[in-house]
């Protein structure tokens, strides 16, 4: 297993804890979130945990091109895991403030980062995992 | 990795892609008004990330990986996977086109039920596929 896999997966592992214990505290008697920490949860689920798992098993076990193999920890894998866990981490400390939060010219700047940040890593992610969808070239045996 | 397989996962990629997209959009959007018409997008963005992206992922991989058959066709008939790809994403498509128009005919129903149809077709086809090979001699 890559190095950047047991980063994605183990990241993936802590916003499934986290998001599994906001999601039980929004749901707890007398605690009035409203939709504030509802986006917040499912993305911790959908995109910390579950998308993060899809993102390092594939990086790890996907097949490699042949210029890939000389190199299995890639700049756009880490990259895409960086733009990734930076992004949610603004993501997730800003988004249930926004009601609060009137025309902050730095607020809007963190949420407009998060934002890039998290199709940065998709693109990122794609520029690794396209190529190596791929069928593998099975070698050629020579007859004895 | 069958051409199945490689037609899924590439149709997935590009559904993550325009549904990272339109997320990165709507969150601008709550704290930038970009366009009142935005928040009618919220739909396609859950839809496609979760059929389009995880789900279509997953089963494409699987289909992949999973145990293969010992004699016959490795992955069984190659038919019934061809429908299970061509049904989810036609189902898919249905559903995602009923979030965009307000004419009534019944796409978002028929969408779900060609997904429906497509994920029966991923159980028959891998059903015999969750084995332990432990019984085999290898």
């Amino acid at each position: 297993m890559p190095p950047i896999t047991r980063y994605f997966i183990k990241s993936g592992m802590i916003y499934f804890v986290l998001g599994i214990v906001l999601a039980f505290y929004a749901e707890l008697p007398g605690i009035r979130t409203g939709a504030l920490l509802l986006p917040v949860y499912w993305h911790m689920l959908v995109i910390g945990w579950l998308t993060q798992i899809i993102m390092g098993v594939s990086i790890w076990m996907f097949p490699r091109t042949k210029k890939q193999r000389q190199n299995i920890q890639s700049f756009p894998a880490v990259a895409a895991f960086w733009t990734l866990n930076t992004g949610l981490v603004l993501r997730f400390l800003a988004e249930p403030f926004i009601p609060l939060v009137q025309n902050g010219l730095l607020f809007n700047l963190v949420i407009i980062l998060s934002s890039i940040l998290q199709v940065a890593s998709v693109i990122f992610y794609l520029i690794e995992i396209w190529p190596r969808v791929q069928t593998r070239k099975r070698p050629v045996r020579r007859k004895t | 990795m069958p051409a199945q397989t490689i037609w899924m996962i590439r149709l997935s990629l590009v559904y993550f892609l325009i549904s990272a997209l339109i997320g990165g959009l709507l969150l601008i959007h709550k704290t930038i008004p970009l366009h009142p018409a935005l928040w009618s997008l919220l739909p396609l963005h859950y839809e496609m990330a979760i059929w389009g992206w995880m789900v279509q992922f997953v089963i494409g991989t699987a289909y992949w990986m999973f145990p293969r058959y010992l004699k016959g066709e490795i992955r069984g008939p190659a038919k019934p996977a061809w429908w299970m790809f061509i049904l989810f994403n036609t189902g898919l498509l249905l559903l995602l086109v009923s979030f965009l128009t307000t004419a009534s005919v019944a796409l978002a129903p028929a969408g779900r039920l060609l997904m429906m149809a497509s994920i029966l077709l991923f159980g028959y086809l891998m059903w015999n596929r969750i084995v332990s090979f432990k019984h085999h001699d290898h």
